[in-house]
């Protein structure tokens, strides 16, 4: 939910990963967390199919990965070995044209992400478009379920701010690009288009909801700040998994943190 | 010196923030460490993440290095033409020397080419050119491997990893590849012109992933050379004598010192010399070891030392952590009798466990007090709870003053 993932972000005990995670790291059920180091999730990904695959629940594994770390080698290491064992594996590269500050064609020498996997078949989707994003991933899902392997998809989307506090996000391109992109192919914004002209809701309705949401964000931003930060205790919690709790080496001889888990 | 003025004022402002908050005692700690009570108003909270556990300290001068263009090296030489840079434009001072000497001398890695993401390599691909100062794909491993190709054909490759922490893909390409080629060839091979630059240490905000020390991890691999500096001054001359080493060299930067560390360095460039400990400031009774920004902080313990205790400390900064200079830091401990290390990275395993370890094999009849070691506690570096993880100068303290009652 927004309240946990902005505390989280703050570093608050309500967050989701109870605050010890921080930016890359929010987790939730059946959300396997965000990695620091871009590309870990998706042998990781391929992973998780293989459990699903075992379990026999009729599930599915979505890894999302962005177009940077597309050329990392373990990457296709997964590639390989989903398509081995036919796991039912979507991998989706979510490809906003720069990896930080680096623009696809500097970083890879084909750009068609879609068609990185081989082997593997791909989509390539429009990122932007909300029911495209939907009928293509329903698709993808139905061909995974079939037992047919692993899918590729690659979503076109893009980035309006720098990809962190430390990157102005200007300095490799132009802002008028950036605004080129926010005033004709803005997600929300065609969505809202398609439903006010094809009579599903009216502006109004749509105001409201805008308002709706402007508040609960505002709420969890507010509980974001006050939340109280995980007791200090924590600190050496969860390292290992350890019945009854050990003891973890502080700073020096004479400080010791009890682990629990 | 502004440089000063700058330090009596976090000085000043660490004092403040622990005025203002609650007092409690960290379990296990002897001495009070203050922290702000978790339900402080919103500013005393803003005011806490602000407050550096260290003040950069620059050296006094002069200094007695070889400027490249002089020799013998002189007792008091002249530094030559010098500007106040911090430790990004000192590091962009010495890659600009190094491009500019060595025509084979080649800069990649992730962002490189508009300036990287701390601004390292700034200008430097319109001063050279794009065949030289170019980009890498989001590759560790495929950037050291390919770094070593470079280097083993002869030409110079300076390969950046984009943070420390990043660094474990390309982890198996220098210690099984890069670090063996010359023992594996008879010699006939070698990638020594191989020197990987990375931003280490903690910055404050980093969280797991962009805050690791990971010197220890190469300290074990032979072959080697693993290089942190601590200062603008310090890291230009030690990455210009990484450059020139025939052996393949990590150059550690401490990330936090980028903008905090300003200092007069020289244009022209000069060398440092590898595996080779300084001694900072002299003293009789303990030594203090460590390195990067952790030297900024036991410099200041040295002076509460002198202060409250009246201890007098000898300070030394490490420099080369592989091959690492055992006759000056036991030479100390042979005078004092008792040692200090410190480091951000894990206690178990981190490198003052080599330091420690060798110690007391060569000065055991000499030791006063067991090996003190204040490091970071034994859990991934934490996101919310780094000021209470580093090891910061109370800590210090707390150990330096239970070795001296020993």
């Amino acid at each position: 939910s927004v309240r946990e993932i902005l505390a989280e972000l703050t570093g608050r005990k309500g967050g989701c990963a109870k605050g010890k995670g921080g930016s890359m790291h929010m987790y939730a059920k059946n959300f396997y967390g965000g990695n620091g180091i871009v590309g870990a999730q998706v042998p990781l990904g391929a992973g998780i199919a293989l459990a699903c695959k075992y379990n026999g629940k009729d599930e599915v594994c979505l890894t999302l990965y962005g177009d940077g770390a597309a050329n990392q080698g373990q990457i296709f290491e997964a590639y390989n070995m989903a398509a081995l064992w036919k796991l039912p594996c979507i991998f989706i590269c979510e490809n906003n044209r720069y990896g930080m500050g680096t623009s696809v064609e500097r970083a890879a020498a084909s750009t068609d992400y879609y068609k990185r996997g081989d082997f593997i078949p791909g989509l390539r989707v429009d990122g932007m478009d909300i029911l495209c994003v939907r009928e293509a991933t329903r698709f993808a899902a139905a061909y995974c379920r079939s037992g047919k392997g692993p899918i590729l998809m690659e979503l076109q989307t893009y980035r309006y701010h720098g990809h962190s506090m430390s990157d102005p996000g200007v300095s490799y391109r132009t802002r008028e690009e950036i605004q080129e992109v926010r005033s004709k192919s803005d997600p929300i914004m065609l969505l809202k288009d398609r439903m006010v002209n094809s009579n599903l809701a009216s502006v109004e309705e749509l105001k409201e909801i805008d308002v709706e949401v402007r508040k609960e964000i505002e709420d969890a931003a507010q509980f974001a700040t006050a939340d109280p930060e995980p007791p200090l205790e924590e600190l050496g919690y969860h390292i290992y998994s350890s019945d009854p709790p050990f003891e973890v080496r502080g700073a020096n001889q004479w400080i010791k943190f009890k682990s629990v888990s | 010196m502004a440089v000063v003025a700058a330090a009596a004022g976090w000085l000043l402002r660490l004092r403040a923030a622990g005025a203002e908050g609650h007092w409690r005692r960290l379990p296990g700690a002897g001495l009070a460490r203050g922290f702000l009570h978790p339900a402080a108003t919103v500013e005393d909270a803003a005011q806490r993440r602000q407050v550096a556990h260290f003040t950069f300290q620059p050296d006094p001068e002069p200094r007695e290095y070889a400027l490249e263009t002089q020799s013998p090296l002189p007792r008091n030489f002249e530094m030559g033409q010098t500007q106040k840079m911090n430790l990004f434009q000192s590091v962009t001072s010495a890659l600009d020397n190094s491009l500019a000497k060595d025509p084979t001398a080649v800069i990649f890695g992730e962002d490189v080419a508009f300036g990287g993401v701390f601004r390292c390599t700034v200008g430097l691909r319109d001063k050279y050119g794009k065949d030289r100062v170019f980009n890498t794909p989001l590759c560790e491993q495929g950037i050291v491997g390919f770094g070593i190709g470079i280097a083993v054909t002869g030409a110079t490759a300076i390969a950046e990893i984009q943070f420390a922490d990043y660094i474990f893909p390309a982890f198996d390409q220098i210690v099984n590849e890069a670090a063996k080629y010359r023992y594996r060839s008879g010699d006939l091979f070698n990638c020594g012109s191989l020197t990987i630059r990375s931003p280490w240490g903690c910055v404050g905000h980093g969280a797991l992933y962009h805050s690791q020390s990971p010197e220890a991890f190469f300290a074990h691999c032979p072959g080697i050379k693993v290089v942190i500096p601590r200062s603008p001054f310090q890291a230009k001359g030690l990455l210009l004598s990484c450059i020139e080493d025939k052996n393949p060299c990590i150059f550690f930067e401490p990330k936090i010192l980028y903008r905090a560390a300003a200092e007069e360095v020289p244009i022209e460039p000069y060398n440092i010399p590898l595996s080779q400990a300084e001694v900072i400031q002299e003293g009789s009774d303990v030594t203090l070891v460590a390195w990067g920004t952790q030297v900024h902080v036991i410099r200041e313990v040295a002076s509460m030392a002198k202060e409250k205790l009246g201890v007098s400390c000898e300070v030394i900064d490490l420099r080369t952590i592989i091959p690492w200079d055992v006759d000056t830091i036991c030479k100390s401990v042979i005078k004092t009798g008792r040692l200090l290390i410190s480091h951000e990275a894990p206690l178990t395993g981190g490198f003052a466990s080599e330091i420690s370890s060798t110690v007391q094999e060569e000065c055991f009849l000499n030791l006063e007090a067991p090996i003190s070691r204040v490091c970071g506690y034994d859990t991934p570096f934490p996101h919310i709870f780094e000021p209470f993880y580093i090891p910061d100068k109370w800590k210090c303290y707390d150990a330096l003053r239970k070795m001296i009652n020993y």
